[in-house]
């Protein structure tokens, strides 16, 4: 067991490492009546070409294979359904699937371990048959449907198409309603076993817990399983231009007034570990320094009447892509894209500022551990990269403004820029 | 300082005319979290007014004049979240001011941040920006009324809420609680720095006002605060009226431009959250679609993958249970069936004692895990001022415990469908694209 804190934060990481590669981590809450749990692969929709390791050839994939495998996870081989195990012990479970991961979790107020058991064994045991993933098909097609209608999921949906030429962070992360159509058992198995390897995976668990007892019981979980380390798996990525796809994308919905989305397609990726942790803070402080809501621009804006308060400007990204997305509703897209490139470059940034929002982060740093769903996701998503979130106060303390004024001129440039914006129908 | 009333919620505190406070004292959490509420009636001739002040409170104070100023003034707090807004529970209007900061004893330095964090919402709420005498900013009144009328005019982005909204609005039938909490964008118009002044000053010398507060502390500090500050004759607490059908099995269908449907139905329950019988009807809700395991998930998603997710929920201030789903345009009929026959196999008693034991752990689990969140504590003790009763914590678990399935269809008599309301495709569409 290795136990690591950082005593501004005031936290302790408990893990460990077992044989098969599965790392376990856990934070003790004490006095919290909740635990929560999740098992999580380094797993998610971008993952759609890869070599199976052992074997020479490469592999395709459908769209949306990684969300619709979630899904199919919670079936057993009875019939049943995990939920209704979780539910036999009082606790709530669910799963969800971003570009990098896929997340399995329970939330309980007691028996934690016959919970964990359950995590643990319903992740490593999967059950499809040509009936149980023909019958998941309408499920999804509705979830699809449903986001299809959300106006803010579409603009972000199109600003990545337009973003992205071939990268498949371009694609939703459900896929389409054709693509899911294709999707066979085989090929849910093929995607399991190679992805969902222990080495390939973490579980976290975070409550008034100790950490000894999770990973004896794990250690034990897993011990009967025999899994044996697996190589590395290789994931093929598509070159990526520098140039976006499109530099503007409009779609016409019943909208109130129009949505707005600037997006910057980042080429500084390849990063991992401090570097990549580095760069993600650098960016998210050069955004909150041109355009959050203490920034001279912000209020300009907004007392202009083009933003509102709902306006957000931030950087999201992982090891082989990375975008920032600026925007919401506005009345006039055409000024607000007017106003931004104005202002953006010749925005001054101050030392002072930036001492004051490193305050800002600090305290979300320290909530962040009290909000087990938000650390829970903030961890894998972490891990998966190689960041140490202990390591986040230091590397903070690091950055400079000089590293905020060089993210600026190599970030914010005209060839990576793209538009994306929802329109009313009936237009004005 | 006389000894503070402590309640079975874990706050102490207490209401009396017009003015309360209450603090749950805890080491569980790393955070202070602070929420003040005025307390209005929801009526169509206010209910602008009181969505816009929020708004314009957050604008600017006489010590920090504009946004910018207060937004510096939270970062330096270390990132504090701050909220101004409004809401709604049955046909009451809260206007609400929230701050959730680091105690300081896990900051370098221990600054007193409960002394700050008061001291700001003293700011907020007590001294907002009057460039001129009795009025707030012109600048900033219109400004607001724009950015809020455009906010009531989006609530069809959100198809669900659209849908929602527009069944409670039916169900409501010209009744307070069909209000939006926004208030009308109509009404808007005639609001003017001045006038909004003087509502503001009625709100604050006359409005029921509490203040709630989550975190490490002496609960005197908040009592010393509210006692010194707010302690003036204000309006009692109106009573909330309760919900009665106007309707029976009335049907609305809407067609927009959607891809996907949206049904919603609307029923009476016969009794409210002060009713003895309510653990049983929170059972029969549960049961029927409060859960991945209730008939409702069960039979519509599962069973006949119709629709991603369809639930069942209490209205817990209305006492009215809505149903809801997102459908194919085409399962409508099919839907709706579907449903009807699982509120039939509640009035027949067709529970499991597997349905029973897994809805009564979940909400023991739901019920519980509340207290691991410093802003759920506070909806749920606000919600108890305010309906002025109802069991919580492990009373209530218990007494959903005691629950019976014969006590569970006993409820089924009291379910009566008031209205369904459809959100279906215009026939567009399926064919916009980007």
């Amino acid at each position: 067991m290795d136990k690591r804190s950082n005593t501004v934060i005031g936290e302790t990481l408990y893990t460990e490492r077992l044989a098969s590669g599965l790392t376990i981590c856990v934070v003790k809450r004490p006095g919290m009546k909740k635990v929560f749990g999740t098992f999580a692969t380094h797993y998610g929709s971008i993952d759609n070409t890869f070599v199976v390791p052992g074997s020479s050839g490469i592999t395709d994939v459908p769209d949306g294979i990684a969300h619709f495998l979630e899904h199919k996870m919670f079936e057993k081989e009875d019939g049943g359904d995990v939920f209704n195990d979780f539910a036999a012990l009082g606790a709530s479970s669910n799963a969800y699937t971003d570009y990098t991961s896929t997340t399995f979790l329970f939330s309980t107020t007691s028996r934690v371990q016959e919970n964990l058991e359950i995590l643990l064994d319903f992740v490593q045991r999967p059950y499809f048959t040509p009936e149980n993933v023909e019958k998941e098909k309408g499920i999804i097609e509705q979830e699809i449907r449903m986001y299809l209608d959300m106006p803010g999921d579409r603009l972000h949906s199109n600003l990545m198409e337009a973003l992205y030429k071939n990268h498949p962070v371009r694609l939703d992360i459900a896929g389409s309603v054709d693509s899911i159509r294709t999707i066979t058992p085989e090929m849910l198995y093929h995607c399991y076993q190679t992805f969902y390897h222990p080495s390939n995976m973490v579980v976290f668990v975070t409550g008034d817990v100790e950490p000894e007892a999770i990973f004896t019981q794990v250690r034990h979980n897993q011990a009967s399983k025999g899994f044996a380390n697996q190589a590395e798996i290789d994931r093929i990525f598509p070159e990526e231009p520098l140039e976006v796809k499109k530099a503007r994308v409009e779609q016409r919905m019943p909208v109130a007034a129009p949505l707005f989305m600037m997006g910057f397609k980042d080429h500084a990726v390849g990063k991992e570990g401090p570097a990549l942790l580095h760069h993600e803070i650098v960016m998210g402080l050069m955004w909150q320094m041109l355009l959050g809501k203490s920034s001279v621009t912000y209020a300009e804006l907004y007392q202009a009447g083009l933003i509102n308060e709902r306006f957000q400007a931030r950087y999201s990204g992982g090891m082989t892509y990375g975008m920032s997305g600026i925007g919401g509703e506005t009345l006039d897209p055409d000024l607000l894209e007017k106003e931004l490139d104005q202002r953006l470059p010749e925005v001054t940034l101050r030392s002072e500022d930036l001492e004051r929002l490193k305050k800002k982060e600090m305290g979300e740093i320290i909530g962040l551990f009290q909000s087990p769903e938000d650390l829970g996701y903030v961890f894998n998503s972490m891990y998966f990269r190689q960041i140490d979130l202990l390591s986040y106060l230091d590397v903070l303390g690091s950055v400079t403004i000089k590293d905020v004024e060089q993210a600026r001129d190599t970030h914010l440039t005209e060839k990576v820029r793209a538009i994306s914006l929802i329109l009313p129908l009936e237009h004005p | 300082m006389k000894h503070p009333i402590q309640t079975e919620t874990g706050f102490v505190g207490n209401f009396q005319n017009g003015v309360g406070w209450y603090v749950y004292p805890t080491q569980r959490f790393k955070t202070i979290s602070l929420q003040a509420f005025w307390v209005n009636d929801l009526t169509s001739s206010t209910a602008a007014k009181g969505a816009l002040l929020p708004h314009i409170l957050k604008r600017g104070t006489m010590r920090w004049p504009d946004s910018m100023a207060i937004e510096k003034q939270l970062e330096t707090l270390y990132g504090a979240t701050f909220r101004a807004d409004v809401g709604k529970i049955a046909d009451k209007q809260l206007i609400s001011v929230s701050l959730d900061v680091i105690h300081g004893q896990y900051l370098p330095g221990t600054p007193d941040t409960l002394e700050a964090s008061l001291a700001f919402l003293e700011e907020i709420l007590n001294h907002p920006l009057t460039p001129a005498k009795n009025q707030f900013d012109q600048k900033f009144v219109a400004q607001e009324k724009e950015l809020l009328r455009r906010q009531i005019r989006g609530l069809i982005n959100d198809k669900n809420q659209y849908a929602m909204h527009r069944l409670i609005e039916t169900m409501a039938d010209g009744r307070a609680f069909g209000l939006r909490k926004l208030g009308q964008a109509e009404d808007l118009e005639s609001i003017g720095p001045t006038d909004l002044y003087q509502y503001y000053q009625n709100v604050r010398d006359q409005s029921p006002f509490v203040l709630l507060v989550v975190g490490d502390i002496k609960p005197e500090t908040v009592e010393a605060y509210v006692t010194h500050g707010w302690a003036r004759t204000r309006h009692a607490l109106g009573s909330i009226e309760s919900y009665t059908p106007r309707h029976e099995n009335f049907e609305v269908v809407e067609k927009k431009p959607v891809r996907q449907g949206k049904v919603n139905f609307g029923y009476a329950t016969g009794h409210t959250l002060v009713s003895p019988e309510y653990p049983a009807l929170m059972m029969y809700v549960g049961v029927l679609g409060g859960f991945p395991h209730s008939k409702l998930f069960v039979n519509v998603r599962e069973k006949a993958s119709l629709a991603y997710y369809a639930y069942a929920r209490l209205d817990a201030a209305l006492s009215l249970m809505v149903i809801g789903a997102g459908i194919e345009f085409r399962d409508y009929h099919d839907t709706t069936r579907i449903v009807a026959e699982q509120l039939e196999a509640m009035a027949d008693g067709e529970i499991s004692d597997q349905e029973l034991h897994y809805t009564l752990e979940a909400f023991g689990n739901d019920i519980l895990s509340e207290e691991d969140s410093p802003s759920q504590l506070i909806g749920r003790q606000m919600e108890k001022v305010l309906l002025g009763g109802g069991l919580t914590g492990d009373q209530l678990i218990k007494a959903l415990s005691e629950v019976t399935v014969a006590d569970i269809q006993r409820m089924a008599t009291g379910i009566h469908l008031d209205t369904t309301f459809f959100l279906t495709t215009d026939g567009s569409g399926r064919d916009i694209d980007g």
